[in-house]
């Protein structure tokens, strides 16, 4: 029996608090809900625990006559109200979701705590929200498809009054069966992806054992995408990353997977990329090849010599079907260009530092070999502007070629790049 | 004060009288007995208030249920401050006879308008084919 209960109820004029019964704190009195955890702000919590402010108690209501209508709508209606109006705040991952009732809190709390060092106690009264807790909701379908019919039904119930019909669903028959089965492939890949995204983010946050059991779910995760994306298809076993890597946007899924991976497996996307360059610089109408070369880049840079050389004897294989070699290609193509001379940048690099290299036999022979064929091509053929044009280019070729040659490579890489290679 | 999420924030009003203002423009006053998530509400001896100029008149209308939508704002009456009124109550015939006059002079000046409007070459769109809301 609550207070306000007790009181006689006052006619259509409404009843005005008495001193003691303040209508907020009545308000969660009668609704209280079975195995709550408030899913509160802990700042919100604390405002909420203290004292609502007292109600006026200077003015005096006369008594008048009993109202019959009062309480036409039950508490269970209420509840049912109250439960609808909470379902939407709930959420499994509140930054997220409520981004900015946790940050005004947070900021709030960081305020408070300011003002309290500084002996401030200028309180103010500020209007708050209360949030009975509700349980959490079960799941259900919102949408229902039944069997032969056309469309579909939208099922209400009080978690969701409303929820908004796809006029467009996956069950009209495609004329092109093939296509959008590897986009939609695609697209849960990069669903996975951005899960493990999203881990790497979290884990700075996170406690050592739930780092561990993250670190564990990403490394799950990106093995089953790269996997994936290696064999679409498990019959075409030849055909490693290629039905993506065709696709633009698996071109963007596999730069974005790329820092994930290990570094055996990224060599091996490194050198596949390489071998298979003809024909994604043939098939790339969306130009979208650039957005592989960043993070390629970075697999280049922790390569050994021997790994090294292996990719870059890859840029000289002859292209059956133009009687090319690949680099001819390469050379006339920015992104082939750019991982070119990245290959090349990190070879001077290992080169010109003092760590030992412990390179295979025949390793330098290679080296050499390609890096004249190098100069050759790029001294005669005309270049492309590459993405990024390394410093120690020069360098390295003044290792190998006489001044003359160095020369004219230095004006034709410059013409095409209108950048200054610098020779240190 | 504490308020509660939403539509939910209306319990509290609930037995109470309360002023709403509608999208055509009708002033209802009524006591709120019950709403829903979408703040339908359910006014009690509801009474349509009329004010032209400083005049007002109440035409009865018992019970109403209004639409969510079509709410603009509504808001508890102060029941002290509903006794010392500026305004002046009249009776419902004479209320909706000043809202005649006021239609038809509104009207006049529009006609002369449009009128001065056409005169000049240009025009203005009637109201109906504008989004009103």
């Amino acid at each position: 029996m609550t207070p306000k209960m007790a009181q006689p109820r006052f006619g259509p004029l409404s009843p005005r608090p008495a001193p003691f019964y303040s209508p907020s704190a009545n308000a969660l009195q009668r609704f209280r809900f079975p195995g709550s955890v408030i899913q509160l702000h802990p700042q919100h919590k604390r405002l909420l625990s203290q004292r609502p402010p007292k109600p006026h108690s200077s003015t005096y209501r006369k008594p008048e006559r009993w109202d019959p209508y009062a309480e036409l709508m039950s508490d269970k209606e209420k509840e049912w109200i109250i439960r609808l109006q909470m379902i939407q705040l709930q959420s499994e991952n509140p930054h997220l979701d409520d981004y900015y009732y946790q940050e005004y809190y947070k900021r709030m709390e960081a305020k408070l705590a300011e003002e309290e060092k500084r002996g401030d106690w200028a309180k103010r009264e500020t209007p708050k929200l209360t949030t009975p807790y509700v349980t959490k909701t079960e799941y259900y379908t919102p949408v229902v498809h039944i069997e032969g019919s056309l469309g579909q039904v939208a099922v209400s119930t009080c978690f969701s009054p409303r929820r908004a019909i796809d006029t467009i669903r996956g069950h009209s028959p495609d004329e092109d069966g093939r296509h959008p089965r590897l986009e939609v492939h695609i697209e849960k890949l990069f669903s996975a992806l951005l899960e493990v995204e999203e881990a790497a983010r979290r884990k700075v946050y996170v406690s050592v054992e739930e780092k561990q059991q993250l670190l564990q779910d990403m490394q799950r995760k990106v093995e089953q995408v790269y996997s994936q994306i290696r064999h679409t298809n498990p019959q075409e076993s030849n055909e490693e990353f290629l039905p993506c890597l065709l696709v633009s946007k698996g071109k963007r899924l596999l730069a974005r997977l790329l820092p994930f991976l290990s570094h055996d497996a990224a060599l091996h996307v490194l050198t596949m990329v390489t071998t298979h360059l003809p024909m994604l610089i043939s098939k790339d109408l969306d130009e979208a090849l650039p957005v592989l070369y960043a993070p390629l880049r970075d697999v280049v840079s922790a390569l050994s010599f021997s790994q090294l050389v292996g990719v870059l004897k890859e840029f000289t294989v002859t292209v059956p079907e133009t009687n090319e070699t690949i680099l001819t290609l390469a050379c006339q193509n920015e992104f082939g260009l750019s991982l070119l001379y990245a290959l090349l940048s990190q070879g001077e690099r290992l080169l010109s530092s003092n760590v030992p290299m412990e390179p295979n036999i025949g390793d330098f022979e290679t080296w050499t070999d390609t890096v004249f064929q190098v100069a050759q091509q790029l001294s005669k053929a005309s270049l492309v502007e590459p993405l990024f044009l390394p410093s120690n280019l020069l360098t390295l070729f003044c290792r190998y070629l006489d001044k003359r040659t160095v020369h004219q490579l230095k004006s034709n890489i410059e013409s095409a790049s209108g950048y200054l290679a610098v020779v240190s | 004060m504490n308020y509660m999420p939403g539509t939910a924030s209306l319990i509290e009003d609930i037995d109470k009288k309360h002023l709403v203002l509608l999208r055509d423009g009708r002033t209802l006053i009524g006591i709120l007995r019950s709403i829903d998530q979408f703040a339908n509400l359910v006014l009690h001896q509801t009474v349509e208030r009329i004010h032209v100029g400083k005049k007002f008149g109440d035409i009865p209308r018992g019970i109403f249920v209004v639409r969510g939508e079509n709410v603009v704002l509504l808001g508890e009456v102060d029941l002290d401050k509903e006794c010392d009124q500026i305004l002046q109550r009249v009776s419902i015939e004479e209320i909706l006879e000043e809202q005649r006059i006021e239609q038809q002079a509104k009207q006049e000046s529009e006609r002369l308008k449009l009128q001065a409007v056409k005169e000049r070459g240009l025009s203005i769109p009637k109201a109906d084919t504008l989004d009103d809301f």
